[in-house]
């Protein structure tokens, strides 16, 4: 990835020792140490919940797992020893029990995030669109990687309102370049940086299905395009769907998002979308089908 | 010289007013009649021209063949989209509030003089109040359509979160519209506003420069905050025999 500001292939992507070429669709399980987070509020609240939580996506095919400790809604303010306390001592107790497994540490805060890099996260996922300037240096000081996203310039933990783009594709594009060449700039090595849209961050429907339809056009930046679709509002309200029903509309936008060209997929549903995932990479032809006898006997 | 507005009209500027931006569900038909009946009224008054005054960037005037640039809020809906909603003659941005007072007179059918006017959101209480009483002056008879929000942080799922103030806030400005004490918009805290996210303030400030006292008569048609964002709906008339001069 010699210029990726002007596009280019999509490349390698490392993250923690691991590389995984463009073909490779990883899968993010969502494990929240939080009490109030959006969908299934409280459940990985309790440290051997959470910890049941992580054997069971491992064992559902989860690539990375992202444990984040502050809701994305506005709520009670949540201290960053607090996030601390939450994210890093499950941190270091999951990567106790799992050396290899890729650790993401779901935070805006540089400080959460040094604590978590020292704890074993191998990368850095800030859904808040850089707000914490020095999220890159804690990322090139611990050789970790990062999640460059687009929250349309809204401070961490606030709502869309009104919000217009005059094209918010571009506007991501833009935003999320700019993120990624500060990273850059501050050591952190380029194949491990991801560029984010952030489906319903700064984003009403309308944003978030346009910025879905024309994912390509962020692929062909050439940095891996993370995607966090999992029962996000905009599916609940392209299908009147309350929170409870949005797993086919997750998976279905996953499948497109997968298809033109999204490489990390952060989710509720680990084996759900791992088969609609495989599904995609069989008709793309990069994955044979795990079994082909049908018509051949 | 006299003011001479004939009456005005208070109308909130959510997008969701435009019904092409919400789907295939009606949403708030409540709301959305409430405008209508109102700028029907208002309208009803014959008016030489029609002000729409809404908050802005900054203070200035539009086009009036200016619309709301529906895809900047709804990229790739199909009838109005990618800058076809811009009529002739309009030039793009215009602000949301001004965009939907416009919008709200088109779905009136209303075909007459009309002057789109922006009013800046940090725009002090005196400069709203004195390009009130500018547009009031003008000398035509004038129908005044004011677009403008009350607080954005009334609740725990409202776009601003809760902010306890929000609910004092909005009852004062209530109340000032249902007493046509409009010189009470003018008291109105401008950080405090801000805060808020009430993005009427300026707007409303406009129209007590342009009706100052003796207070008008008023009829509110709407008050509700169905998303966390308080909307109001109101009419207002010079008292009898009290209207400037025609």
């Amino acid at each position: 990835m010699s210029d990726p500001g002007q596009g280019g292939p999509q490349g390698v992507l490392r993250l923690g020792r691991q590389a995984f070429g463009p073909d490779r669709l990883l899968v993010m399980a969502i494990v929240n140490r939080t009490p109030d987070s959006f969908y299934q509020p409280g459940v990985t609240w309790d440290p051997t919940a959470a910890m049941e939580r992580v054997h069971v996506v491992v064992g559902e095919g989860a690539d990375i797992v992202d444990i984040g400790g502050v809701p994305a809604r506005p709520g009670d303010e949540v201290e960053v020893s607090e996030e601390i306390r939450r994210i890093v001592p499950f941190v270091a107790a999951v990567r106790d029990a799992y050396p290899d497994l890729i650790i993401s540490a779901d935070t805006w805060r540089h400080e959460v995030a040094r604590e978590a890099c020292a704890a074993g996260a191998d990368l850095i996922n800030d859904t808040w669109g850089g707000w914490d300037t020095r999220l890159g240096e804690v990322a090139a000081e611990f050789g970790a990687g990062l999640v460059c996203s687009h929250a349309g310039g809204l401070p961490p933990r606030t709502r869309p309102f009104r919000v217009a783009y005059a094209d918010v594709v571009d506007d991501v594009r833009r935003t999320t370049l700019a993120l990624a060449g500060r990273a850059v700039a501050a050591g952190v090595e380029p194949t491990r940086i991801l560029i984010d849209p952030a489906h319903d961050f700064g984003k009403n429907t309308w944003h978030s299905l346009e910025v879905t339809r024309r994912l390509a056009e962020l692929a062909a930046t050439g940095w891996p395009v993370l995607v966090s679709l999992s029962n996000k509002d905009f599916v609940g309200e392209t299908l009147d769907a309350p929170l409870d029903e949005r797993v086919a509309g997750t998976l279905a936008t996953t499948a497109v998002s997968a298809w033109l060209g999204a490489r990390v997929f952060r989710v509720h549903q680990v084996r759900e979308t791992r088969h609609a995932l495989s599904m995609v990479s069989a008709i793309r032809g990069d994955t044979p089908p795990a079994l082909a006898v049908r018509g051949l006997a | 010289m006299p003011a001479t507005i004939a009456a005005a009209a208070l109308c909130p500027s959510p997008p969701l007013l435009c019904p092409q931006l919400t789907g295939r569900r009606p949403v708030l038909p409540e709301l959305r009649a409430a405008c209508a009946e109102v700028v029907g009224r208002l309208l009803g008054q014959d008016p030489d021209v029609v002000v729409v005054v809404g908050p802005g960037a900054a203070t200035g005037t539009w086009d009036a063949g200016s619309r709301l640039d529906l895809s900047a809020l709804a990229p790739g809906i199909a009838e109005g989209g990618r800058g076809t909603a811009i009529a002739d003659g309009g030039r793009s941005g215009v602000p949301l509030a001004v965009g939907l007072g416009a919008m709200l007179l088109d779905q009136a059918g209303y075909r007459g003089p009309r002057h789109l006017q922006a009013v800046g959101r940090d725009e002090p209480a005196g400069a709203c109040a004195k390009l009130g009483a500018e547009l009031a002056g003008s000398g035509a008879r004038t129908a005044l359509l004011v677009m403008g929000d009350g607080s954005a942080r009334r609740t725990l799922k409202a776009p601003g979160y809760l902010d306890p103030r929000a609910a004092g806030f909005d009852s004062g400005v209530e109340r000032a519209i249902r007493a046509g004490d409009l010189a009470a918009l003018l008291e109105l805290d401008q950080a405090l506003a801000r805060d808020l996210m009430a993005t009427g303030r300026p707007a409303w400030q406009v129209l007590a420069g342009a009706m100052p006292a003796p207070a008008p008569a008023t009829e509110v048609l709407y008050c509700d905050d169905p998303f966390g964002v308080a909307y109001l709906v109101a009419y207002l008339r010079p008292r009898e025999g009290e209207e400037g001069t025609r």
